[in-house]
């Protein structure tokens, strides 16, 4: 609390543009009433920044729409929510619906987390901020359209005089956020609520779009309340930080100190949950390619000034402290490193090998090339992450991989059979070899049958003969072995959470003890501390089984803890590929390196260095020159 | 897809559904009693008769080739002679499709009329008393046999209040039709009962389901008041399903037709098909089949192209 | 005329609701909808009344019985009296007796031709929608094809041709009502087939019979349960209709509509007995069967659209 008092000092003379006072909010449901919130205070001063963090189910994103007023129908709202710094303050609780429309737009406005759906798919996009404008001024509507025009202009929309014509369907996800942002600012509001702003978007849109928000901010001296569950958008946006767990505060205080020196445990634990992307040295640092070429030598340097008060505070594994820039083994206990030896000792033999391989969807003009070109492959007991940014073509290929999409072109070899020449009943018996974790937990199993059923499949399909006994005592088995009570096996899928699911996939992948396991982002639709426990099951369990990996993943960080080898997609194509040290430390590509330097990292001291450095690049001789010159010696 | 590649596609499509609904009347002139031959040259011909045209008209050959020729003969616009009223078909659907198009069209424009904002008014008082009164009365007009609550009405406004006459306009004309605006009204409030009732269900369901989408929290948020938000958004993106659904109930709303003009006894292609089935005049039967069907489909086909029309965004085909 | 010949259905369910699972009722999801359906209010009514005139045609003959197969002309065109609650008709069958003989026949042909409809359409949407491609186009061309033909004139067109008893009719009910539901099994089928499960199924090297028989079916069942009672109501007010156009049973059997339709003529002679009774009856059937499909659709939060 006394860090707060501080910031209260510091901005001390201005109001704070939201106050929330013991709010609760309770939904009921079907089940019964469900308490959301409880006693949450809080307040937002003007041109500062809350970020509001925490899991799944801790109620931030039911604080956030409660501060502006627009809980569904079966919340109710206790306590005081107080909007509005100077002219009037109106407490939203208790505020009638037609006040709220007067106050919304105009004192506080809201930007969503899914610009997918955010805006009306058959109104014009200026039309629609247009309308925000004429709602809270009496003017012509043609002069609310110029308006709006000089907004899409503002959160740097290209061409904003033809953009503005345009449907919602024509533009980018990137690019609908900043029209939900146009229209968020477009009155000036006091507050500004950011529920999960980028959360949908590739972390190179995040950049921008979080660079967008803080440049808007400090232009208006806006109040933010950001809500969501990334440290490193936290690290790299907030000025203050209210932790939540189950719909309480559990810590609030400046941003340096709860993510470097938290003081509650749960906070401490969700950091050390995080996985940490490690740099070799931001590109456009002078000097540091040089030392990036030793790994851990000069990175250690920028290690000790940034994060050296980090260390300590780091709970999670015994040995993993994060301070350090090495990438270390991060899940189980087997080192993973990228070891050439290993690598040359079974050359030749590979699990899944991809050669030249092209899918194309459609024909002639309206053709799109999912994949162009691709050759990749496992070899085995080693992983190999697939990463890039959506519509890359990472699934795309481990789905070619798994035999799901035919190859327009190009061959694909599974445990050394070209599987274009294989009978279809030898195919499906060499399928048997492959595990399967998919990355929706929800719709990786079948909700009508029990988790028995569920695990059993495979045994099913390939082991006919055996007994229900046996399939029962071997499901039994499987499910101890990826943490779960044996008593499980009777439960419904949908009475599990959503990290043990996927743990009950992984189950059923392993059931036939397959020589490769292909992973599909398996973790991203879980929290991060289940994240990091699916992980750890996934990595010990290879140890032992010595199965291959094939590991899809948007999040860098993750693959860098996690494979050995990586390959890099961009549009269909494969961007490099190599051993994850070298890669992702002293990445050969100018993508590589813009995507690396987008991650945001959750220590707010580096992340400002890291955004500047990016800023830099991007500011130079135009993006791609600018990262090239600053590590062309390492090239 | 680009909107002109769509258009071809979706005409491609309905050719293909029609070429599919003539193997079916082909294959209905057979399955009658006595053959094509008994089907075109009535119920009086003799056996020597119909052997001399099964052979005159090559329907000794192989099915394929007749069938082509009958595929011939249908793009030339034959579709036969009645034997009852001895006309070539074609003349007769000629005269009486468009009286048949006016009351359709006039059923569903009023159905529509008063099922869309119906509907948008039970979705905004979910669950309150006019919802339930309106869904009840929805239900019950859809399940009244439209010859039932014809009679119904025929009763009450015909006999008992003699508002408007108990049978639809006569005349050869539209002009004749049009003449007696009384006289539609009782069939049209007929054909366009189970319009206000399936129409009304449906853009409740589809306002429901639009003021949960997240453009309408984002209207909201952005300071909107309900009723411009139910206005300028939810109405428009209710209304696209709406108009998809209109395609299918093409084929429904001929169906009210035949029942509603046999029983106002207003002379469009109902009615012609009606009495052509009482004296098992084949060539009229099939030839009207055949027009209805092509009249779906060209409705259909208007109704997705409508669609795509207010909907801008890329959308693929059902295929 | 019945839009249910042919419709689809709209999709007037409540939305998606709170904390709704996807992919049907799951072991304990049955629960769950079992308590949203018995929540709307027009459902649990409309499941009392399919319940109460099940029992009023094959209970009630037990307790008033009639003589419904001789004709008895001294007893003709009686009015409502003690001996005879709802009168009697142009040959004397007692009404109330008649409504509950007929009842038998428009109940049991609406039930059987409607099941038959979804068994059929089931299958044939099934089987387009995992295929997909071309065979996919062709097979929903013929379903384009038949909707495009009103069932109604087909009906009539049958009716010059020939008079079918109970198992022609329901055949013929049958084969014209299939197409909605073909529509919307093929569509669940889609939906389905891209499910995780099965693909995770398909790259073990599933067959394609495990993921039909062992995940595509069982998961649209609460599809189908809806899509059948939608069906039902619309075969009941189907052979409503069937009479009405010439395709009904011969005298002494008849059912509500066949009821109806001799009743027509007596309507503006005053004797309201003749079609009342029966009018009311299809209605307040087929309105049954409606809510209960509605209470379904939502209970099992289920898409139906055509």
């Amino acid at each position: 609390m006394t860090a707060t008092d501080t910031t209260a000092a510091a901005t001390a003379g201005t109001e704070p543009v939201l106050r929330l006072e013991d709010l609760g909010v309770t939904f009921s449901s079907e089940t019964g009433d469900v308490p959301a919130v409880r006693g949450v205070s809080l307040h937002v001063r003007p041109g500062e920044t809350l970020a509001l963090v925490g899991e799944s189910g801790s109620g931030k994103s039911t604080v956030a729409l409660a501060s502006i007023g627009l809980l569904p129908d079966n919340a109710r709202a206790s306590g005081r929510a107080l909007l509005g710094s100077t002219d009037l303050v109106t407490d939203v609780v208790t505020a009638s619906e037609r006040d709220l429309a007067a106050l919304r737009g105009r004192a506080v406005s809201m930007v969503f987390q899914e610009p997918a759906t955010a805006l009306d798919p058959l109104t014009r996009i200026g039309a629609q901020i247009a309308e925000v404008v004429r709602n809270h001024r009496q003017i012509p509507a043609k002069e609310a359209g110029v308006l709006a025009v000089d907004l899409l202009r503002r959160v740097g929309i290209p061409d904003p005089e033809r953009r503005a014509r345009a449907f919602p369907f024509e533009l980018s996800g990137g690019q609908r956020q900043r029209v939900v942002i146009a229209m968020a600012i477009a009155n000036d509001p006091e507050l500004l609520i950011a529920d999960e702003p980028t959360t949908a978007l590739d972390v190179t849109v995040q950049a921008e779009i979080l660079d967008l928000l803080r440049r808007l901010a400090v232009e208006s001296g806006t109040g933010v309340l950001l809500v969501t569950h990334n440290m490193g958008v936290v690290a790299d946006f907030a000025d203050r930080v209210a932790v939540m767990l189950q719909g309480r505060i559990v810590e609030t205080g400046p941003v340096e100190d709860v993510l470097l020196r938290p003081e509650h445990e749960y906070t401490r634990r969700l950091l050390a949950a995080v996985p940490r992307l490690a740099v070799a040295g931001s590109p456009a640092v002078p000097g540091a390619s040089d030392a990036a070429a030793r790994p851990g030598a000069g990175s250690g340097e920028e290690a000790g000034q940034a994060s050296g008060q980090a260390s300590g505070q780091e709970s999670g594994e015994g040995s993993g402290a994060v301070a350090a820039e090495v990438p270390r083994p991060r899940y189980g206990t087997r080192a993973r490193s990228a070891n050439p030896a290993r690598d040359s000792g079974t050359d030749g033999e590979r699990v899944v090998d991809l050669r030249d391989v092209s899918v194309v969807y459609g024909r002639r003009t309206g053709a799109v090339r999912a994949l162009d070109g691709v050759s990749l492959h496992v070899r085995p007991g080693e992983t190999v992450g697939l990463v890039g940014e959506s519509g890359s073509g990472k699934s795309t290929a481990a789905r070619v991989a798994l035999g799901l999409i035919r190859p327009t072109a190009g061959t694909v070899t599974l445990f050394g059979s070209d599987l274009r020449r294989t009978r279809a009943r030898a195919r499906r018996s060499l399928r048997a070899g492959i595990g399967v974790v998919l990355q929706d937990p929800v719709a990786s199993l079948d909700a009508r049958m029990t988790v028995q059923e569920c695990v059993a499949e495979p045994l099913r399909v390939h082991r006919r003969g055996m007994s229900a006994k046996d399939r029962q005592e071997h499901v039994a088995e499987l499910l101890e072995r990826v943490r779960l009570p044996r008593a499980y096996a009777q439960r419904a899928p949908r009475e599990l959470s959503g990290g043990q699911r996927q743990r009950v996939s992984l189950a059923r992948a392993l059931a036939l003890a397959p020589r490769l396991l292909v992973a599909d982002e398996p973790t991203s639709a879980l929290d991060v501390s289940v994240q990091e426990a699916v992980l750890e099951v996934i990595s010990e369990l290879q140890e032992e089984l010595g199965f291959a990996c094939l590991f899809v993943s948007h999040d860098l960080a993750v693959v860098q803890h996690f494979a050995e080898r990586v390959v890099v997609m961009r549009a269909g194509r494969i961007e490099e590929q190599g051993g994850t040290m070298d890669t992702l430390l002293h990445p050969g590509t100018d993508y590589t390196r813009r995507l690396l330097a987008a991650v945001p990292v959750p220590d707010p001291v580096r992340q400002r260095q890291r955004r500047t450095a990016r800023q830099a690049a991007a500011a130079g001789t135009g993006p791609a020159a600018g990262t090239a010159a600053g590590t062309g010696a390492t090239a | 897809m680009s909107t002109f590649l769509y258009l071809i596609r979706r005409v491609l499509q309905a050719l293909a559904v029609i070429l599919i609904v003539t193997v079916a009347t082909f294959c209905l002139l057979h399955a009658l009693p006595g053959g094509p031959a008994r089907g075109i040259l009535g119920p009086q011909a003799t056996v020597q008769q119909i052997a001399q045209f099964n052979h005159e008209q090559s329907l000794d050959r192989p099915l394929p080739v007749q069938y082509v020729a009958y595929l011939g003969r249908l793009l030339h616009g034959d579709l036969g002679t009645s034997y009852t009223l001895n006309e070539p078909v074609s003349q007769l659907i000629q005269e009486r499709l468009p009286k048949t198009l006016v009351l359709t069209l006039l059923s569903a424009v009023v159905g529509l009329l008063l099922a869309i904002p119906l509907g948008m008014w039970q979705a905004v008082r979910r669950n309150k008393p006019v919802d339930y009164v309106i869904t009840t009365l929805s239900f019950v007009a859809y399940s009244t046999p439209v010859y039932f609550l014809g009679l119904m009405l025929v009763l009450v406004f015909s006999h008992v209040l003699p508002w408007f006459p108990a049978q639809a306009p006569q005349g050869d004309t539209l002009a004749q039709v049009f003449a007696d605006p009384a006289g539609l009204v009782l069939p049209v409030v007929a054909g366009a009962a189970s319009v206000v009732a399936v129409f009304s269900r449906y853009m409740r369901g589809a306002t429901l389901e639009n003021l949960s989408e997240d453009y309408v929290r984002t209207a909201r948020a952005g300071g909107s008041r309900r009723g411009a938000i139910l206005r300028r958004h939810v109405f428009r993106n209710s209304l696209t399903p709406v108009v998809a659904m209109l395609g299918y109930y093409v084929p429904v709303l001929f169906g009210g037709a035949l029942v509603v003009e046999q029983l106002f006894n207003y002379p469009g292609m109902g009615l012609l098909f009606w009495t052509a089935a009482q004296s098992s005049d084949y060539p009229v039967l099939l030839g009207c089949v055949l027009v209805i069907s092509v009249a779906t489909v060209v409705g259909t086909l208007a109704a997705d192209v409508v669609q795509r029309f207010i909907d801008p965004r890329v959308k693929e085909g059902h295929a | 005329m019945s839009a249910a010949v042919q419709s689809g259905r709209p999709a007037g369910g409540t939305g998606p609701s709170a904390g709704a699972g996807t992919g049907g009722p799951g072991i304990s999801g049955l629960r769950l909808a079992v308590r949203r359906f018995s929540r709307n209010r027009l459902a649990v009514i409309g499941l009392a009344v399919v319940v109460l005139f099940f029992l009023f045609c094959f209970a009630g003959p037990l307790v008033w019985s009639t003589d419904q197969t001789h004709t008895a002309l001294t007893h003709a065109n009686l009015g409502p009296s003690g001996a005879h609650w709802l009168g009697t008709d142009a040959v004397g069958h007692d009404e109330l007796g008649r409504l509950m003989y007929g009842g038998k026949v428009s109940l049991v042909v609406g039930l059987a031709a409607g099941v038959l409809a979804t068994v059929i359409g089931t299958l044939w949407g099934a089987a387009a929608g995992y295929a997909g491609g071309w065979i996919d186009a062709v097979m929903m061309r013929v379903v384009d094809a038949g909707i495009a033909i009103p069932a109604l004139f087909i009906l009539l067109v049958i009716s010059a041709i020939a008079t079918p008893g109970v198992w022609g009719l329901i055949l013929i009910l049958g084969l014209v009502s299939w197409l909605v539901p073909s529509r919307l099994v093929r569509a669940e089928t889609l939906t389905l087939k891209n499910r995780d499960y099965v693909h995770t199924l398909r790259a073990i090297g599933g067959t394609h019979t495990r993921a039909i028989g062992r995940h595509i079916l069982p998961n649209s069942v609460s599809t189908v349960v809806v899509a059948a009672t939608f069906q039902v109501a619309d075969a009941i007010l189907l052979v409503a209709y069937v009479s009405y156009l010439g395709l009904g049973l011969q005298p002494p059997k008849t059912d509500w509509g066949g009821m109806l339709s001799a009743g027509l003529s007596a309507t503006y002679s005053g004797r309201w007995w003749l079609i009342v009774p029966p009018g009311l009856a299809v209605i307040l059937v087929v309105c049954a069967f409606n809510a209960i499909g509605d209470g379904l659709r939502d209970a099992f939060d289920v898409r139906g659209r055509g």
